[in-house]
């Protein structure tokens, strides 16, 4: 890495999101195995579709402590929306869709960012919840049993399909970004073009990380 | 292929249970000690070494006559099954020759969505082996031509088995003859049931029997519109992201040393 990269994401973020999109994935491919008898394949390169389900239900937990801690970690960041700065950027799609001249500013998170946080987090918490009933399915009267499947696979409907745009606009529909999750430190310019307040509030505050400067940089900072 | 089968006359059926011990014969399933609960009707439910009981239910009718109502019950063999449509290894599967719903424990796994999905509340889950249990109609006798093991059985023709067109003529005919509430139930089921009874009185009057079973919404609702929409929308969402990065293409920074809060013309974002 070379110098004038700023610190976007600690250890602690990268750690967690890694965590959560791991089992997720393995979730998503373990239960597509399940899901359709023509991916029974997959349950075949684990030694049978029993261990493909075993698979499923414990790396289920994991994501569970994933999810826990991702919330906890983000939610005051990511899943509040700020009226009305947030509403200017939903109606001008966040320049994604059409030509905007200015992109309404919004703060560390935009409005895009946000609704993929809630949907991780309230359908995750679906999946979660559904799952142990499938998994322990004794809990309930079996008419309501029968419903944890649909919900469980609305949940994965709706997860499945922003699992492909959160992939898109990660890496190569946002040229930069990607960089957040992997190294945590991204280029000045790419930062300053897609969070302009945050990068104008940590540059009032003083607050950048500076690669190769961290010390020094931190405490002018405070000055 | 010829559709067969299983009819179940409950005014022919003495209760000797001769057909439930040749189930457990011929499944080689161990009966478990029970309690005595006040009824000869023993055990007293379906149980993963329990396909099939015979109800005994004691009944006082409008009249004020006693009368005791019997009835076989066990997996109905839906022609529209969701035990099968939920299955996710095929473990569940169709006779191709006769149109029961067969049962392969090699590939059942255990995972219980097809005793959430039944309609008639038959498949139970065995913790110890980790599988599901029910009728399979003796998959391995009808196979070789032989009646099922109950059928077999039967001391009092009770219980008859047969193409479904001679079965359902027969099935007829004996309404006729009984007269009064006497009725098929089956038929109006889950596209048709290959375990039928002919019932000597309304359905309703027998306990736990189930008066309007079908393929629940919850089954159809997950089997026929979201599975198939989980890769409609994610593959829609490829396409479009494909579609997005060709038309309206990525969000690159401004080239060095221009304004960029002018240039930005793309804008933000970025998840």
């Amino acid at each position: 890495m070379r110098k004038g990269l700023v610190q976007v994401t600690d250890g602690k973020e990268r750690l967690g999101h890694w965590m959560l999109a791991i089992s997720c994935l393995c979730l998503c491919v373990t239960g597509l195995g399940m899901m359709f008898q023509s991916f029974n394949f997959l349950g075949t390169m684990v030694g049978g579709l029993a261990n493909l389900k075993m698979i499923h239900n414990y790396v289920g937990l994991i994501f569970i402590i994933s999810l826990l801690a991702m919330i906890r970690m983000w939610w005051r960041e990511a899943g509040v929306f700020v009226f009305p700065e947030d509403m200017d950027w939903i109606k001008a799609a966040g320049g994604y869709l059409w030509h905007v001249d200015k992109v309404p500013e919004t703060g560390k998170y935009n409005p895009g960012q946000k609704a993929f946080f809630l949907v991780v987090a309230i359908f995750g918490a679906l999946m979660v919840v559904t799952g142990l009933i499938m998994w322990f399915p004794s809990v309930l009267p079996v008419g309501l049993v029968r419903w944890m499947y649909p919900l469980h696979a609305l949940g994965f409907v709706v997860i499945f399909a922003f699992f492909f745009v959160h992939l898109y606009l990660g890496t190569i529909g946002n040229p930069g970004s990607v960089q957040a999750m992997t190294t945590g430190w991204m280029e000045k310019p790419v930062l300053k073009m897609l969070h302009p307040k945050w990068f104008k509030e940590m540059e009032e505050k003083g607050e950048f990380i500076e690669y190769g400067a961290e010390p020094r940089a931190k405490e002018t900072g405070h000055h | 292929m010829t559709e067969k089968i299983k009819l179940y006359d409950d005014s022919k059926c003495t209760a000797c249970r001769g057909c439930q011990l040749a189930c457990k014969q011929w499944n080689g399933l161990k009966a478990s000690q029970q309690r005595n609960r006040g009824t000869y009707q023993n055990p007293p439910a379906l149980a993963h070494n329990t396909f099939m009981i015979i109800h005994y239910q004691e009944r006082v009718d409008d009249k004020g006559n006693f009368q005791w109502l019997f009835r076989k019950e066990a997996c109905m063999h839906c022609t529209d099954a969701a035990c099968v449509t939920v299955c996710p290894s095929g473990a569940l599967h169709y006779n191709k020759d006769t149109g029961t719903v067969g049962l392969d424990h090699d590939k059942c796994i255990g995972c219980k969505e097809c005793v959430a999905a039944c309609p008639f509340e038959i498949p139970r889950y065995d913790a110890k082996t980790e599988k599901v249990y029910k009728c399979d109609m003796c998959e391995s006798r009808i196979t070789n031509n032989l009646e099922p093991a109950c059928v077999k059985a039967c001391p009092t023709g009770a219980l008859k088995w047969g193409p479904k067109d001679n079965i359902l003529k027969t099935a007829a005919k004996r309404v006729e003859e009984l007269g009064g509430a006497a009725n098929i139930y089956g038929d109006k089921y889950v596209k048709g049931t290959h375990f039928m009874y002919v019932l000597k009185e309304k359905a309703a009057v027998y306990d736990g029997i189930h008066t309007n079973p079908g393929v629940p919404w919850s089954v159809t609702l997950w089997k026929s519109w979201l599975k198939p929409l989980s890769l409609l929308g994610a593959g829609g969402v490829v396409a479009g992201s494909f579609v997005h990065y060709m038309l309206h293409g990525p969000k690159a920074p401004p080239p060095e040393g221009t304004n960029s809060d002018n240039a930005a013309g793309k804008s933000e974002g970025g998840e």
